[in-house]
């Protein structure tokens, strides 16, 4: 039943595959090669009642009402002859082989309009700024409080999309936010200026407390689980912003898990919220806090801590991360090169969950 | 035009009791508020219902005549049809009480839709019983060694694991309905379900056994039922605010339990009583009790309060040692079994250590012992080298060697003037809930105090028909069981490890 972590880029049509569209909602959906019914309207945000996702429980059933499909081996014990004979389709052991196909769920499950469509949560917020601050030479950080609505709900880890003023509601820019849950009245977001960005330039020159912006989320699967397992965090730039919300979750919720966070900047001037994230350190014995320089030669003032690339000195530090769960964020190469050394480090690859930030200009 | 099935379900509700005229006295009590409104997941009617599960019955007792034909009973591996003796009565045991749990909650919950998928799952319980009773006659009918299926649901009784059995399943129709529920359709039938009823028939196919696989994928696909009857009921009584103290120390108390039994049982068979393996044990923990009921199930219900069970890490802690444990101890105790143990060799050493680096330290000198002396000829038996037996666990009844044998957490106490052993923190936590569930049961050894080993087991009945050779034994060799007399010679005397 476990949903696979989400990465954040967005899919593109895939060469060659096919669409289902779910009647009585008319909706149609790109479906991956090799991938079920239920699983493209379930990564499609929508909801339709279903249980196992392994043809075991017979509660996904659909009437096929146009085109061709495959069933699962595994439906045997769950979908009768009679049933198959039908028309009766399981949606978590559909597959489509040949072609577009067109199912029906008005006679098979009980979900309304507004429950299928309420698998995606995503509201529009009219926000004020209540200021930006220059944390270093190229990360800011914006305060948003929400207006109308005056309160969003997500969890540590999503993001939402800033539309970027004056474009006319056409251009949006994704930034996750950096405040806790437990404060669903504001939005806290950790920008890092790109040259030539569209919500970079309007950062710096053109936005000011008391400013209005206009926000669409949550969004994203970029989550913390509930278990039981040790944590480690790994973000550079500003895939702090994420992070920075876990951890204040976490400690609002008497955490006892034991989280090492790994934050790796090139100088020392490219660092921020030290002094909060040492706080974090004193006031929580599960809390470690890893910051560590590339360049430390370039430091203004000396340097006692950890050099070198995050992923080196993850590599290096003592023990194994077996049983461990992991929290990336960052550039897609440093995700890449972290997953290498968690793996290496004995970390199990399902257990390893992160959000790329794509500079998207 | 036939009408539609929501329809005709919501109509079908109208024949219900308003009560407007009468105070309808509960008939079990509860200290949970519980809403009148609630959301039957499955709309199904009964002519509808029937005919799905009646089609899947004929598949289940297709299959293993066909099993029958193909001689399937003795083409498995001996070592693991063993474990069926003692593993099948444990389900059945299971899915009895879980009949008349589900018969306690339709009288116990007075919201309608809610009372319509306990009695689904109540005639789910009953196929399920009735599946398993097939599968133990299957065995018994076409495996070459029937001793220990023959003597039926007793067998189970008198064994230790007949009290662990008892002691896990009874909170199934025991107590308040709503921790009822918490303790069958939450933690067993949600969190273990994935364990027992998908994961151990993978065991068993690659050990040659398809008629396990069989029964239990039919009894797996009415679990989403039962799965959903416990959300269904969780989210309605987590509408009250008052509940959620109580839901919550019943989820703390259920997890712990149920982990003691469900993963030493499963640990113990999917491990010991197999040639092949196709998992570790603590990996399929970890992917479907953690990361599915923890992960995914519990994290819908953070919202309303409801918080992980507060012992996770130190489960995580025991499923890494505790059915290692378990298995030495059973075969420590194999002349009061009534299955026979393969001893392990060579290749299962290698794949211990593998799975789990340090077995050989631990444990592997203890098996080489075991093997050693499994011929009658030897004379001796393990438990003869160990310096007293162990006393079982009063809540949960595993033997106190618990998660280590080198490093048990007993804690022994007196209570109201009689000795008592918990295996665990979680287990004496439970005790002081409520002593008097657990103060009923007799310890397991009490009743054999100061008697000949050989007595022991004739009391149990676990001899076979010839009235000499013993049900148990420490190999599957035929020619070479021990007997009553084998048992005589060694002039073992039990003794009540908590005896003053």
């Amino acid at each position: 039943m476990t949903v696979p972590p989400q990465a954040h880029t967005p899919r593109s049509l895939v060469a060659g595959s096919a669409r289902v569209t779910i009647e009585p909602f008319g909706e149609t959906f790109d479906v991956e090669a090799g991938e079920s019914v239920l699983g493209a309207v379930l990564r499609n945000g929508r909801h339709l009642t279903h249980g196992c996702k392994h043809g075991g429980c017979g509660v996904c059933r659909a009437m096929l009402v146009h085109g061709d499909c495959r069933l699962a081996d595994r439906t045997s014990y769950s979908l009768s002859d009679a049933d198959r004979a039908a028309g009766v389709v399981l949606l978590c052991s559909t597959y489509l082989d040949s072609g577009d196909i067109g199912v029906d769920i008005s006679e098979t499950m009980d979900v309304s309009a507004a429950a299928f469509t309420a698998g995606s949560s995503v509201t529009a917020h009219e926000c004020v700024v209540d200021g930006v601050t220059a944390l270093t030479r190229d990360i800011r950080r914006l305060r948003l409080r929400l207006l109308d609505p005056p309160e969003m709900r997500f969890t540590a880890g999503q993001y939402v999309e800033v539309e970027v003023p004056g474009s006319g509601g056409r251009v949006y820019r994704s930034y996750s936010i950096a405040n806790p849950p437990a404060e669903p009245d504001r939005i806290v977001l950790i920008v890092k200026r790109v040259p030539n960005g569209r919500f970079s330039a309007v950062l710096d020159t053109g936005l000011r407390a008391g400013d209005r912006l206009r926000v669409r989320g949550p969004m994203g699967h970029f989550a913390l689980r509930l278990s039981h397992r040790p944590m480690v965090m790994v973000a550079v730039g500003s895939g702090m912003a994420p992070i920075y919300s876990m951890l204040h979750h976490l400690a609002a919720r008497d955490n006892r898990r034991r989280v090492t966070f790994f934050y790796g900047a090139r100088t020392d001037e490219d660092l921020f919220l030290l002094d909060e994230l040492r706080e974090l350190e004193r006031a929580h014995p599960w809390f470690r806090f890893v910051p560590t320089l590339s360049r430390p030669e370039r430091n203004a003032a000396a340097w006692a801590g950890a050099t070198g690339r995050v992923t080196d000195v993850l590599a290096r530090q003592p023990g194994t991360l077996r049983g461990h769960e992991a929290y990336l964020c960052g550039p897609s190469p440093m995700i890449d090169a972290t997953i290498e050394v968690l793996l290496a480090l004995a970390c199990k690859r399902r257990h390893i969950f992160f959000d790329r930030f794509v500079p998207t200009g | 035009m036939t009408p539609k099935l929501e329809q005709v379900h919501e109509k079908s509700k109208r024949y219900d009791w308003g009560f407007d005229y009468a105070r309808p006295n509960p008939k079990f009590p509860t200290r949970y508020l519980i809403p009148p409104t609630g959301k039957d997941p499955f709309r199904h009617l009964i002519r509808d219902y029937v005919r799905m599960e009646s089609e899947k019955d004929n598949r289940v007792y297709g299959a293993l005549d066909a099993d029958v034909r193909y001689r399937n009973a003795n083409l498995a591996e001996p070592r693991w049809v063993e474990a069926m003796k003692f593993a099948v009565p444990c389900f059945t045991d299971a899915e009895y009480q879980a009949v008349t749990g589900a018969g306690f909650l339709i009288a116990s919950v007075r919201n309608q839709e809610l009372r319509q998928g306990y009695a689904a799952q109540m005639l789910d319980e009953v196929r399920h019983t009735q599946l398993e009773t097939a599968l133990r006659r299957y065995y018994l009918k076409n495996y070459h060694d029937p001793a220990g299926f023959d003597i039926g649901q007793r067998a189970l009784g008198n064994h230790p694991i007949g009290t662990l059995a008892r002691a896990s399943f009874q909170p199934f129709n025991t107590g308040d309905p709503i921790e009822c529920i918490m303790c069958l359709n939450v933690v067993l039938e949600t969190a273990y379900t994935n364990p027992l009823v998908v994961a151990l028939p993978q065991v068993a196919t690659v050990n040659g056994d398809h008629a396990l696989p069989t029964t239990f994928l039919s009894i797996q696909s009415d679990e989403s039922r039962h799965m959903a009857n416990g959300y269904g009921t969780l989210m309605c009584v987590l509408q009250e605010e008052a509940n959620v103290p109580f839901l919550q120390e019943a989820l703390d108390r259920h997890f712990w339990h149920q982990h003691q039994s469900m993963d030493t049982l499963v640990g113990v068979v999917s491990e010991y009583y197999a040639v092949n393996r196709p998992w570790v044990y603590r990996d399929v923990w970890e992917e479907w009790v953690v990361d599915d009921f923890i992960g995914s199930y519990m994290s819908r219900l953070d919202q309303f309060g409801l918080r992980p069970p507060a012992r996770l890490a130190d489960v995580a802690r025991f499923v890494d040692d505790m059915h290692h444990s378990a298995a030495i101890a059973l075969a420590a105790i194999w002349p009061l079994n009534f299955w026979r143990i393969d001893p392990l060799t060579q290749a299962d050493f290698d794949w211990f250590e593998r799975a789990y680096p340090g077995w050989y330290a631990r444990y592997g000198g203890l098996w080489e012992r075991f093997a050693e002396l499994s011929d009658p000829a030897a004379g001796r038996l393990l438990l003869q080298d160990l310096p007293a037996l162990p006393p079982f666990c009063q809540v949960c009844h595993v033997p106190c060697v618990m998660p280590r044998i080198d490093a048990p957490e007993t804690r022994i106490f007196t209570h109201e003037g009689t000795r008592y052993a918990v295996c665990s923190e979680g287990c004496e936590w439970i005790f002081g809930l409520n002593p008097t569930i657990y103060t009923g049961c007799a310890n397991w050894w009490q009743r054999f105090h100061g008697m000949d080993l050989a007595d022991v087991i004739v009391a149990l009945g676990y001899v076979r028909p010839d009235g000499e050779t013993l049900m148990g034994q420490p190999h599957l060799n035929a020619e070479r069981m021990w007997t009553l007399d084998d048992i005589r010679r060694l002039g073992y005397e039990v003794k009540d490890p908590l005896a003053a």
